[in-house]
């Protein structure tokens, strides 16, 4: 089958809730681009694939991807995930996350997620608001935002997460725009096949809340994959999610060789060499 | 025969060496020991101290009148000499102070000379122990000499093996085939992740540390989901962050077991001392409404049965299980006879997972309210029928929960009085019976014992012995070590009957053995 007709087979039927026009529709798209271009190569299979989303606007895509997986909890997406490596490391799992989510919620979680280091992907929708809890602040809002929760606007400065991961370890960093999706596939596809643990950011504009933010495409660019952490600082350093000043660079931003969870575990790896799970293996 | 012997001393300088060497010697006789542990949350300094109880018979408790004190500093002496009777004996650690690291054999070496065991016997356990041992046997001679015999410790036939219920907790999970154990570490609970920990280098199972409880019940889960068998462990605080994913193991149905250690709460409580303050939140812990199995062994044999049912019932009905413990069970070294422990081993259900797993198909669990394919509902007639298939899953469970002990009796069964309890109690309780007329070991008497294993579902049994009891005009007593009586109130809220005789313990330690039978003879 060519990878068109893999991919009407990974959407669902069920009604999508999603505000119009929003740009987690092209997320969707470019995952569902991803995950059938590599079914279509013909080395993994459509059940090889599970995911795990939290709750928030971009978690929705659990119920829009014909994939395994589980529909988890507020910020828990990553333990989660990180559950399905250590049951079966045969499985290509995405976790699909929000700003709040990973940046607050879930922030103990990301800061331990490079050390162990399994074979997953991170998939962060940021569009630097809680947005299906009506539009307060999250760690990646800038300074002045005004929601319901803080009238008089956001106090804090944001977070830069591309930094952050960067000081974490973590081995693979990315960052994509939501509005080009073939890009954002390419790199997933990047993502996906990279040994350990993969970090992609996606910056995406919300229609509804946090709409001063929008409308950064023009200081976008690309770069070519980096494997050097002092220029990923600085392409890091370009932006600092506070404002519509400076260059977003787009692409793999850092990527380097580290040891996977399941070439540190001994039982991991003798299940990943026989191709089965716990399930499987005769123990 | 019964030998209460107390060896004290700072941490860190191996009076849990003493007891164990001495522990292994009478074991090894032939005798039954009970060894109780009692330090506080520090490293090294403070007071620490072991009260081993020897009997010929099964004992399972101690006593608070002394033999023997083994003093490895001047406060041990100093703290629990008027625990001593009036013929007890002092083990001095001055006399052997310049044996240096051999010190705790040296003392080891005079305990076993007033018990009245060969000094060879010792030598044979130290040479097992130790590699090079020949100051190590010096040491023991030494302490040996230092000593005249006073009990009569002859050699018995039999074979008695010593273990604390952390160690039978890992062993059943062993035996049940677990593949994965998650836990972040917490006091009383981090035994089982040190057991599981020094066993999985076969790479038949792994122990996994996530960086908090709340990581390691949503990996739990996730693993679960995946295929793996998997049991999670924490304590106190611990649980209480995993709540949120026990309520998440009820709408999604992913098989789960939760072990729970409990020590005195509320807050950090008393980190290294035991209460069994924690069946309320067993029962509760997690939002909304959904199934679950509370199973509470009392020793560590029922440890080994009761993990596997967990396994078996979590796996069977996609359910949550708790094995519900404490520190005083997961920690005092009990003793049985290898025959019991060997015949429950050959016992244990297969735990099958039999469900599709990712890789198998497409598989979807969630969060939220969902339909048949996984995918999320709000739909009003959904969720009534989602209720109700979690309703009626919960009636199959207490139907083949029916196929296993759930209580057990102890004693005549027409005894005029009942007594009634759980986890760790269950064996001061039988020792306590015993001590007022020998109703446990020999059948005849005024006493039973009815020990509940299973607080969720509950055994209608339990309404039945109350009804007998309270009609013939015996008295039903409740004990337990907490200070609202929770199985009582559990027992009232499932049966209607209050149980006002009560003994209640809450100082954070362990009864002992005479102190309950001087509490059951008020009644």
């Amino acid at each position: 089958m060519d990878a068109n007709e893999i991919k009407q087979n990974i959407g669902t039927k069920e009604v999508n809730t999603w505000c119009p026009g929003c740009p987690n529709f092209l997320i969707l798209e470019s995952v569902k681009k991803a995950v059938a271009e590599m079914i279509s190569k013909g080395k993994v299979r459509q059940e090889d694939f599970a995911i795990t989303t939290d709750i928030g606007c971009h978690a929705k895509i659990f119920d829009y991807l014909n994939l395994s997986g589980i529909y988890g909890l507020h910020g828990r997406a990553l333990p989660t995930g990180l559950g399905l490596c250590l049951g079966n490391p045969n499985l290509k799992v995405l976790s699909f996350m929000g700003d709040g989510a990973i940046y607050s919620e879930g922030a103990g979680h990301f800061f331990n997620i490079g050390r162990f280091n399994p074979n997953m992907v991170l998939i962060v929708h940021d569009n630097q608001s809680f947005s299906l809890t009506t539009g307060q602040p999250t760690p990646t809002s800038q300074q002045g935002y005004k929601s319901k929760a803080e009238p008089i606007g956001e106090v804090d400065v944001p977070i830069n997460p591309i930094k952050v991961a960067l000081g974490l370890g973590i081995g693979f960093i990315a960052r994509c725009n939501a509005r080009d999706f073939n890009h954002t596939a390419e790199i997933l596809k990047k993502a996906i096949n990279y040994n350990g643990f993969a970090f992609v950011e996606i910056i995406q504009d919300c229609l509804i809340f946090n709409k001063d933010i929008n409308g950064k495409d023009k200081m976008m660019y690309k770069v070519e994959d980096n494997a050097d952490m002092k220029k990923a600082y600085k392409i890091a350093d370009e932006w600092d999610y506070n404002g519509k000043k400076g260059k977003i660079g787009l692409g793999v931003l850092y990527s380097v060789e580290k040891e996977s969870l399941d070439e540190k575990w001994h039982a991991l790896g003798k299940l990943k060499s026989e191709g089965v799970g716990w399930k499987g293996f005769d123990n | 025969m019964r030998v209460n012997i107390l060896i004290g001393g700072k941490a860190g300088q191996g009076i849990n060496k003493v007891s164990e060497i001495v522990s292994r010697v009478l074991t090894g006789s032939g005798y039954y020991t009970f060894n109780y542990r009692d330090y506080p949350s520090l490293i090294r300094g403070g007071h620490n101290f072991n009260v081993l109880s020897v009997s010929d018979a099964r004992v399972g408790s101690v006593e608070s009148k002394l033999d023997i004190v083994v003093a490895m500093d001047d406060k041990t002496v100093e703290l629990h000499k008027g625990e001593l009777k009036k013929d007890g004996i002092v083990i001095m650690f001055e006399e052997f102070k310049s044996l240096g690291r051999n010190l705790n054999i040296a003392l080891s070496g005079a305990l076993i000379k007033i018990l009245g065991i060969d000094l060879s016997v010792l030598i044979e356990e130290i040479k097992s122990q130790f590699k090079e041992s020949d100051e190590a046997v010096v040491a023991a001679e030494k302490g040996f000499e230092s000593q005249e015999k006073k009990f009569d410790f002859k050699k018995l036939g039999g074979e008695i093996e010593i273990m604390h219920g952390s160690k039978a907790v890992a062993l059943g999970a062993v035996e049940s085939d677990i593949d994965l154990y998650l836990a972040y570490p917490m006091t009383p609970a981090t035994g089982v992740m040190h057991e599981l920990a020094a066993r999985q280098y076969d790479g038949k199972f792994m122990v996994f540390q996530p960086e908090s409880e709340v990581a390691t019940v949503n990996a739990g889960l996730g693993a679960s989901f995946a295929g793996a068998k998997v049991m999670i462990g924490s304590s106190g605080g611990g649980y209480d962050l995993m709540t949120e994913g026990l309520s998440l193991q009820g709408i999604s149905e992913i098989p789960l077991v939760v072990y729970l250690a409990s020590r005195p709460g509320p807050g950090t409580g008393v980190p290294t001392y035991s209460l069994q303050n924690d069946l309320d939140v067993a029962l509760r812990g997690g939002h909304g409404e959904f199934p679950r199995v509370v199973i509470a062994p009392g020793d560590p044999i029922e440890c080994v049965g009761s993990v596997n049912e967990c396994m078996y019932l979590s796996e069977k009905f996609g359910c949550l299980s708790i094995l519900l413990s404490d520190k005083h069970l997961a920690e005092s070294e009990f003793s049985f006879d290898k025959k019991c422990y060997d015949k429950k081993v050959s016992k244990l259900l297969k735990v099958d997972v039999i469900r599709k797993i990712p890789g198998e198909g497409i598989v979807k669990a969630s969060s939220y309210e969902h339909d048949a394919d996984g995918n999320t509902s709000e739909s009003a007639e959904l969720c009534r029928k989602n209720a109700d298939a979690r309703v009626a899953k919960y009636g199959k469970i207490k139907k083949e929960c029916e196929k296993f002990e759930m209580v057990k009796l102890y004693g005549p069964k027409d005894a005029k009085n009942l007594v009634i309890g759980w986890g760790s109690t269950k064996s001061v309780i039988l020792d306590a019976l015993d001590s007022i007329d020998g109703s446990i070991k020999n059948g005849k008497g005024d006493w039973k014992f009815l020990q509940v294993l299973y607080m969720k579902p509950l055994s209608s049994k339990i309404r039945e012995e109350i009804e007998k009891v309270s009609e013939g005009g015996g008295n039903v007593i409740l004990v337990e070590q907490n200070v609202t009586g929770q199985l009582g109130r559990l027992i009232r809220e499932k049966t209607g009957l209050k149980l006002n005789n009560r003994i209640l313990k809450y100082d954070s330690r362990p009864f002992y053995c005479d102190e309950l039978k001087e509490e059951l003879l008020k009644f």
